[in-house]
């Protein structure tokens, strides 16, 4: 299978950067850190509704999986820059699959190296600062099937700004645009569950709410394991809608494709 | 029918131009890459495609291979029209981009030939064999566990190569493969491509703006011009019908006296000795050399035919290229 041998191949490059990974783990810890102190010093101020110890271990999972969500394939963007992406062109594949099993090894590998080390770290600090145990087995488990619908989730949404990069041939504007979209709107920079309850109506209904909201959700008990099959089908159904529009992308581009230069 | 058919293929480009002062939109140009070209190719045949920058040679070869769509015409490859199954064409075709990269930078390139062996579905068996025979031939046995980033220009090449044609291709594309290598590995890459073409009867096509790949590999010439094929055939052909400059050098024992030379040759007396260039068409040599002869004693006599880039870059200045 040409797709998962690409997936692979793309999973040994990802350990090939450990620099990177430890880089990354250093950053995330940072950041983690300051987010905690900061929600730590409001709390003084004005309680919420939400526990201290639910927002800390929201923060810690959005960190450890920071890979997943901003992260893009620099080596795939270079390809269509310079034209190597003719080549993919010339393979008896599935171009959106074939990208698309590229994507996923490096947003799974790369996250997974990263997460498992912080997820540690972060229960080994002081409870209300670290990461807290999850509410229960059952929640943990009704977790990782989100977390599965989430990955694929994302990679349908990165092989857009693939698609869209194709089309401008430099991926700055858009991946700027998407990228804040994906920090504010998937929980990253501001815990989705410290929006007002309206709001949260809308926003856990959005495709970046599905990406690591959900699972989390789980985690910390704020989606019951008895929901478990609504919030999967709201995942599944984006994962479907993000991937129809990504091979429609795609399908369009090659009409109008034109590899320069050469 | 041939194995490659293309009949009036055509193909624009939408150009944006530069902003204009003044203007909030960009002005679009349509620029016609190609205007109606045909031409056949049969099974076995190596083929060079000549032509200047901006010709649309690569335009050609983009078309065949599948990547693009042109607009209009019809080409078929083996029955096959790339565009429209395009799955099932580039199974049969190889192809070198010679300013591009199909291997991956970070790893060993044979992960890159295993990831190339799944894509294609090369049995195991028939992979390794295949391997082994590219790799002697290719001098790459040495290489198969180094990363791509450390090859050499050269060694890149014949690397890449050896990806383009582990799936047996039958018909294979090359796009300036020589493009920046050392005359020891231009020479071992022409003699792979002419055992390749020999051994398998792989079909050839060869775009290069080397004139010696052509000489040393190429029976077949097609030259394209601003959209347009301008010749097809024999190389000879084409070089006899520029080879309108010759060059002789000639040194006399003494002066020599009555040298006597009909107009339309070009005389240099330099220290070494006199330099004449003529118009064989004109002027035969053996007349020339008669001429000469009468004129004084010889003592040396060079006579230099025309370097081909000199007759393609006549050839492209009469066409107007």
């Amino acid at each position: 299978m040409p797709y998962f041998t690409v997936f692979k191949m793309r999973l040994r490059m990802e350990l090939q950067y450990r620099g990177a990974m430890i880089g990354g783990i250093v950053c995330q810890m940072f950041f983690g850190l300051i987010l905690v102190a900061l929600y730590r010093a409001l709390y003084a101020g004005k309680p919420q509704s939400i526990p201290i110890e639910s927002v800390a271990t929201y923060v810690w999972l959005q960190q450890a999986f920071f890979r997943m969500m901003l992260a893009s394939d620099s080596e795939l963007v270079d390809k269509i820059k310079s034209g190597d992406i003719a080549y993919d062109m010339c393979r008896p594949v599935d171009m959106y699959g074939f990208y698309y099993a590229r994507i996923m090894a490096q947003k799974l590998m790369g996250s997974l190296m990263r997460a498992v080390p912080m997820l540690i770290v972060a229960f080994l600090l002081p409870k209300g600062w670290g990461i807290s145990l999850p509410a229960s087995f059952l929640e943990l488990i009704s977790a990782i099937p989100a977390l599965l619908l989430g990955l694929l989730c994302v990679c349908a949404l990165e092989n857009i700004t693939v698609a869209f990069t194709m089309k401008t041939l430099d991926p700055r504007g858009i991946q700027g645009l998407l990228n804040l979209l994906m920090m504010t709107l998937s929980g990253n920079l501001f815990p989705l569950t410290l929006f007002p309850e309206s709001w949260q109506k809308v926003i856990t209904f959005l495709p970046y709410a599905q990406l690591l909201d959900a699972p989390i959700r789980f985690y910390t008990g704020e989606y019951l394991p008895n929901e478990a099959f609504r919030i999967y089908g709201i995942q599944a159904f984006w994962v479907v809608i993000l991937i129809a529009l990504g091979v429609y992308m795609w399908n369009a581009n090659k009409k109008r494709m034109v590899v320069q230069g050469g | 029918m041939s194995y490659i058919e293309v009949n009036n293929l055509k193909k624009n480009f939408i150009v944006k131009k530069k902003h204009e002062k003044g203007k909030i939109l960009r002005e679009k140009e349509i620029v016609n890459a190609l205007k109606e070209v045909s031409f056949s190719v049969d099974k076995g045949e190596l083929v060079g495609y000549i032509g200047p920058n901006g010709a649309g040679k690569s335009t050609t070869v983009k078309i065949l291979s599948g990547i693009l769509t042109p607009d209009g015409g019809e080409v078929t490859v083996g029955g096959i029209v790339p565009w429209k199954e395009r799955k099932r064409h580039v199974k049969n075709i190889g192809v070198v981009f010679g300013q591009r990269s199909q291997l991956w930078w970070d790893v060993p390139i044979i992960d890159s030939y295993s990831l190339l062996r799944d894509i294609y579905r090369i049995p195991q068996g028939d992979y390794e064999s295949r391997l082994k025979e590219l790799t002697s031939a290719l001098l790459l046995e040495e290489l198969m566990r180094t990363p791509l980033r450390l090859l050499s220009l050269g060694q890149r090449m014949r690397a890449e190569l050896c990806g383009s044609l582990l799936h047996r291709p039958q018909l294979l594309f090359l796009d300036e493969p020589t493009i920046g290598l050392d005359a020891v590995s231009k020479l071992a890459l022409r003699d792979f491509l002419k055992w390749e073409n020999d051994e398998y009867g792989t079909t050839i096509m060869l775009t290069t703006h080397d004139m010696e790949d052509i000489e040393a590999l190429c029976s077949r010439v097609m030259v394209l011009g601003h959209g347009k094929k301008l010749f097809d055939g024999k190389l000879q052909d084409l070089l006899e019908r520029y080879d309108t400059v010759r060059n002789v050098k000639i040194k006399y024992d003494q002066t020599a006296t009555n040298l006597r030379l009909p107009e339309g040759v070009n005389c240099n007396q330099t220290e070494d000795g006199i330099e004449l260039s003529y118009n064989p068409a004109e002027l035969p040599t053996s007349k020339l050399l008669a001429l000469l002869q009468e004129a004084g004693n010889i003592s040396e006599l060079t006579l230099q035919p025309q370097n081909t880039d000199h007759m393609i870059a006549a050839m492209y200045k009469e066409l107007d290229l």
